[in-house]
């Protein structure tokens, strides 16, 4: 009864969320584990199959969507926070919105992506069959504190877990040592081959340039950025593993192009980054024992969610938008806009919410010194934190405007600008952008 | 004229945006026709301090202080003598923790520099929070972002300022960081200094007297740098 209730509760929350136009939330499921504590263990008890989590810095919400539809793609009913709500309470949500009003789960599979602070939340409730481990970049420090303290808080949700195989960013030192250290079983994959210009990522600031396990200082064959790459430590054994699900032959003009297990794929996301997250999603499928024979038309039919390099056509011009929320994820996006040749506008939408961090310190790690080259002829800080980012530009001698209203912002570049603009976001700002960028699209304002 | 600016083991130390201070040191010598130098030191490097004019110790996570606090102790005669003769330095968060006798984190102890005679012990909780100080060097207000688990107590040294909001040193007697000599060290992690021009300036402007005698520091245009300042200040002091 209590059961019935919890899910009739959730589910009219979210419909009343949906109504009210917002985003993917977390009230429904936190009122529905208020009412029944048990929502969350019950409902992912009926999973037929296997639950995946996808946790890690960077590259959650694209691998965790990517992996739903290829499971779906193999004809499974799939259960997948796809809107990004990562939480605990948004977890619930998830679950509580697939299940029937009787409080039946009809689910082979669940896809959960999951917030690194909230694996050890939600172990309790359910213990994954896998979990994907995309990367460890800095990031919202004043959630976590430090780097050290995301793997502890990780290490301790595995320690609820030992079964649970790990899907791991053989290039990540740092993802390769927490799943060593963890004792969990484990399967790695990577980009096996020079990519990028190594030029930049050996300059950019790296976590993890210290063995995790005898402290010694890694030594690298070659850098993807960050601290991903081929490393081995001088002094111990520590080194990239034999990547058990490797790419080569990555290509990145017009779209990305790669092969894994001597297949070919391709798709037309843009940015190296977006390598890792397909890859992350076929290991975690392949791993599970699934063929992905469709795996093909799953890239080719993906549809970026919000925010994730999409694009927008306001009266012939081009707008993209892209999320960056921490140094590693934009100096890709950075890499993403040199990819374009053409003259071009940027807006950088910089909030300082829960969600985003407080700490905006991050904008210092970032190197936007890189947009000399790019050919931009106005930029425009923005957000509630424009006055910092207006700042890191002058320390970079770019000069910009500053306009703190988005739309604002948003419509003067569009009808004043070179007809190609960029709008970068961190988290909180990216969402209200997108609906003001899909008004302007549709000739609403 | 030229200054050297020393940032001791940044590969460890550079926890937060710690980048910044670097860049707007070098960037507010440069706009003054000064040229700036940064030398990176590695934990392996022999340092010669007698050819710094600044250094900078940023923070790092507890473990790598620990690697840090190994290698300190080979450097720590220099180091104080470096101070003692007025040597410019700026150390953030962990880097501030260093300079005193040590940093007790449950069982395990950091021994640190000894320049001052100070200490830090691990707290329950982390501090993490916009703070706003009143320093006695300047009118304008400090703004920055705190983030640590230690509390550290100062005794009868001055504090680089008093709390205006946030924590500080230890959450409970208002002071936060510590001035002694030419010497600051601060909580106040990342880009202290581009929201501080007036603090990034007094310690170009004292490394340069101690290098070439007086020398008369041009002023700069500062409206976005202040602009972003008065922000903090308004947004965390105000609303109070």
């Amino acid at each position: 009864m209590r059961k019935m209730l919890a899910i009739g509760a959730t589910k009219f929350l979210i419909w009343l969320g949906q109504a009210m136009n917002k985003q993917g939330s977390s009230t429904p499921g936190k009122i529905g584990l208020k009412i029944y504590p048990d929502l969350l263990k019950d409902l992912a008890a009926q999973v037929r199959e296997d639950i995946f989590v996808v946790c890690g810095t960077n590259g959650k919400t694209t691998t965790n969507n990517l992996l739903c539809e290829a499971l779906r793609s193999e004809g499974k009913e799939v259960v997948c926070n796809s809107a990004g709500a990562n939480m605990l309470y948004g977890i619930v949500t998830a679950f509580a919105a697939s299940a029937s009003i009787s409080g039946k789960l009809n689910a082979d599979c669940a896809c959960i992506e999951i917030d690194e602070a909230s694996a050890r939340r939600a172990f309790p409730h359910f213990k994954p069959n896998y979990m994907v481990l995309t990367n460890l970049f800095r990031d919202q420090l004043d959630r976590y504190g430090e780097i050290d303290i995301t793997m502890d808080v990780l290490k301790e949700a595995l320690a609820m877990a030992p079964n649970t195989k790990l899907i791991v960013n053989g290039d990540d030192p740092l993802s390769v040592a927490l799943a060593k250290q963890s004792g969990n079983p484990f399967v790695t994959f990577g980009v096996d081959e020079q990519v990028i210009d190594a030029k930049h990522a050996a300059k950019e600031t790296k976590e993890g340039r210290f063995c995790q396990m005898c402290g010694a200082q890694l030594q690298y064959d070659y850098y993807h950025y960050s601290q991903l790459g081929k490393y081995h430590c001088p002094k111990c054994d520590f080194a990239r593993p034999k990547l058990d699900y490797a790419v080569t032959n990555v290509h990145l003009d017009r779209g990305i192009s790669l092969r894994i297990e001597g297949r070919q794929f391709r798709i037309k996301s843009h940015g190296f980054y977006n390598v890792y997250n397909i890859l992350a999603a076929y290991a975690a499928a392949r791993t599970a024992g699934f063929y992905l024979e469709r795996f093909d038309q799953v890239l080719r039919r993906h549809k970026t969610q919000s925010g994730r390099m999409e694009m927008f056509d306001i009266g012939g011009r081009h707008v993209v938008l892209n999320l960056a929320k921490n140094p590693a994820g934009f100096n890709q996006n950075i890499s993403a806009v040199l990819e374009d040749k053409s003259p071009k506008d940027l807006i950088v939408v910089i909030n300082d919410k829960a969600q985003d961090g407080k700490d905006i310190s991050w904008l210092w790690d970032v190197d936007f010194e890189r947009f000399h080259d790019a050919r931009v002829q106005t930029f425009v800080a923005s957000g509630i934190r424009a006055l910092d980012m207006q700042l890191r530009f002058k320390y970079a001698n770019i000069s910009s405007k500053v306009e703190e209203d988005v739309t604002k912002a948003i419509e003067r570049l569009v009808t004043e600008g070179t007809g190609n603009l960029y709008v970068l976001c961190n988290y909180t700002a990216l969402y209200n952008t997108h609906l003001i960028l899909k008004k302007l699209e549709e000739g609403k304002v | 004229m030229k200054l050297t600016i020393g940032h001791l083991y940044p590969e460890l130390l550079n926890l937060y945006g710690d980048r910044g201070n670097i860049i707007c040191m070098v960037q507010r010598l440069r706009w003054r026709g000064i040229d700036a130098e940064v030398k990176e030191f590695d934990l392996n490097d022999k340092i010669d301090f007698s050819k710094l004019d600044i250094i900078l110790l940023g923070g790092g996570s507890d473990r790598e202080q620990l690697l840090v606090c190994n290698r300190l102790k080979r450097i720590k005669k220099d180091f104080i003598d470096y101070v003692e003769q007025g040597g410019v330095v700026l150390a953030i968060c962990g880097g501030y923790q260093l300079l005193g006798n040590y940093y007790k984190m449950g069982d395990e102890t950091i021994e640190g520099l000894g320049v001052v005679n100070i200490h830090t012990e691990r707290g329950d909780s982390r501090l993490i929070s916009n703070i706003v100080l009143q320093s006695e060097l300047f009118p304008l207000p400090i703004v920055g972002f705190e983030n640590h688990g230690g509390r550290t107590f100062i005794g009868d040294y001055q504090p680089l300022g008093k709390v205006l909001s946030g924590h500080g040193n230890n959450n409970k007697d208002k002071g936060e960081g510590i001035l002694y000599k030419n010497v600051i060290g601060t909580y106040l992690h990342g880009p202290l200094l581009p929201k501080n021009p007036h603090l990034c300036d007094y310690l170009l402007q004292t490394a340069l007297n101690r290098r070439f005698g007086k020398v008369d520091l041009p002023e700069l245009d500062d409206k976005d740098e202040l602009a972003a300042n008065h922000y903090i200040v308004k947004r965390f002091t105000q609303s109070e």
